[in-house]
């Protein structure tokens, strides 16, 4: 660990859904309900805003964010503004950058605004979109898009470990559960039992819809400070005690081996040891299920079973409330919905959440210490994660 | 690929149907609203001339003999810029595919459902995404054999895509 102790001390996130505001109006919706959350933040001392924001310039015809949105929250700030674009991973791309400034002593309180707009009336355009995420002159004319990229992820792995259906849907029934326990949720009124979601259209195979993500418009955002702030605003911060990332290609044809996602195993590698913790310490974990065969593979890239048991390991609810650890209680991308710039910022305020016990009941960790967030963006060619510890000292 | 051809009216594959009415300018295929192929636009455009004569091609490093996919105006290895252009193999096997069912991206609803995949080039260390056609997806099997041809996307402009022997 080097540089200066730095916490989340506070966190929302809005009502994920098909929003009827637009990204402007979502900024302004979470940059309220924040300074709600956390009465003792101040305007004016908020010397750093950071923006997550995937693609406005696609879904909101509007670049130049940053300030936009620290006009639309209030906020004057005075040492950096910036915006963070990474696509699904924009939201912890915008926290690592304010972890790094605040640990660097460039700033000492900073908010982190993950937002995205995604639903527009032609969906043909927001599909279009999501294929500028792929390199798009190469692997865009063949009409590429998230669905059929994972779901030959999920063919291979089929064909490589006999992974089923029936484990997929287990991934996807798991965060459909936990979403019903969260209001913010896109699907927090909706009940998916394993025969239902076996039983949804095809999307891309061998993938159906309830192994999909969807199109979500929704914002998050946290406070970060230094140590010598956190105190000041919550008797249970978010440590940031480890943090890494890794890109390994970025065009589909350099791919390599599908179901091996080595980029996680090098990040969450770097992030663990930092902390000095291993995976079996952790208490919970919110990972990018963008798809459900994504949440199995990360299972396994993260170690927490050997290559190829991820099917397994979610059938038998090693990932669920009274497993080896609770993954996604927030209830994953897939419960959730995942508006690409705001998903990194709710797992954070997930975390700071469990660690203060303000999550309901049935969805609350008991006394967790060590959280990990992982957000993948593209085709699973970068992955980006980060290991938090609750309370204690600094 | 398709027979080599001299005029772009020319450049489909021989086993295509006729081009259905395609109105260009609400076709952006894929946001590339304006055409990016030409010498104006791109130090690539060798690639598309190569698919409009019915050849695949890329770039390969005289250096140090990688062969880069996409091609590419610098090695990424020994950073030379003096590349040269080398055809790829026509045929290949399918490591993995799936299909668009629902949503297409603008300019490409009309063509729901469609089959993709990662197909390993013969003889190269290759493995390219594309389109593929030819049988449909439900008949698609991994391992498949597929040749590779240049089509015209619609509106004069050229790509590669994949073809099914049955």
């Amino acid at each position: 660990m080097s540089g200066r102790p730095v916490a989340i001390v506070g966190g929302v996130t809005t009502k994920f859904g098909v929003r009827a505001a637009t990204w402007s109006e979502l900024v302004q919706e979470v940059g309220a309900a924040l300074f709600r959350a956390v009465p003792e933040l101040r305007s004016e001392e908020v010397d750093s805003l950071f923006v997550g924001a995937a693609e406005p310039e696609r879904f909101a015809f509007q670049s130049h964010v940053a300030p936009l949105a620290a006009e639309q929250l209030g906020l004057k700030p005075y040492r950096i503004l910036q915006r963070n674009e990474l696509a699904c991973a924009s939201g912890q791309s915008a926290i690592r950058s304010a972890y790094a400034a605040i640990a660097s002593g460039l700033s000492d309180i900073a908010v982190v605004v993950g937002v995205e707009k995604m639903n527009l009336p032609s969906m043909a355009e927001a599909n279009s979109a999501m294929g500028c995420v792929m390199d798009r002159p190469w692997d865009g004319p063949a009409g590429a898009t998230a669905p059929p990229f994972f779901a030959m992820v999920a063919q291979r792995h089929m064909l490589e470990y006999g992974t089923t259906a029936e484990q997929l849907a287990a991934v996807s029934e798991k965060n459909h559960r936990f979403a019903n326990t969260n209001p913010t949720a896109q699907f927090h009124e909706k009940t998916f039992t394993r025969d239902k979601l076996l039983r949804l259209p095809v999307i891309a195979p061998p993938l159906r819809l309830g192994d999909c993500s969807s199109m979500t418009d929704g914002a998050a955002a946290v406070v970060l400070t230094s140590d010598e702030h956190a105190r000041r605003f919550t008797d249970s911060p978010a440590w940031i005690r480890g943090s890494g990332q890794y890109s390994g290609f970025h065009n589909l044809a350099h791919a390599g081996s599908l179901t091996e996602w080595t980029g996680l195993s090098r990040a969450a590698r770097e992030a663990l040891g930092r902390a000095g913790i291993g995976v079996g310490d952790l208490d919970l974990a919110e990972v990018h299920d963008c798809f459900s065969i994504s949440e199995i593979v990360e299972y396994e890239a993260l170690g927490l079973c050997p290559p190829g048991e991820g099917g397994r390991f979610a059938a038998d609810g090693r990932g669920d409330l009274g497993g080896d650890l609770v993954v996604n209680p927030r209830g994953g991308l897939l419960g959730c919905g995942h508006p690409l710039g705001a998903t990194g910022v709710a797992q954070a305020v997930e975390v700071f959440q469990q660690f203060s016990s303000t999550v309901p009941a049935a969805r609350q960790v008991p006394d967790p210490e060590w959280a990990l967030v992982h957000n993948l963006s593209g085709s699973a060619n970068v992955h980006s994660v980060m290991v938090y510890q609750r309370g204690g000292a600094a | 690929m398709a027979s080599p051809t001299t005029t772009p009216s020319e450049t489909r594959a021989p086993e295509s149907p006729p081009p259905a009415a395609k109105t260009p300018e609400k076709r952006p295929f894929l946001l590339d609203f304006f055409p990016l192929e030409t010498p104006d636009q791109t130090r690539l455009h060798r690639f598309y001339e190569r698919l409009r004569e019915g050849r695949l091609s890329t770039t390969r490093c005289p250096r140090d003999g990688e062969l880069h996919w996409p091609p590419r105006t610098a090695c990424p290895s020994c950073r030379t810029e003096e590349l040269e252009w080398v055809d790829l193999p026509e045929s290949g096997h399918v490591y993995a595919f799936s299909a668009v069912l629902v949503g297409a991206p603008l300019g490409m609803e009309a063509e729901v459902p469609f089959a993709v995949g990662l197909v390993d080039l013969d003889g190269v260390p290759l493995r390219l995404f594309g389109r593929i056609e030819g049988r449909p997806w439900t008949e698609l099997r991994i391992g498949e054999p597929v040749r590779t041809e240049a089509y015209d996307i619609g509106d004069g402009r050229m790509f590669y895509r994949f073809r099914t022997s049955g």
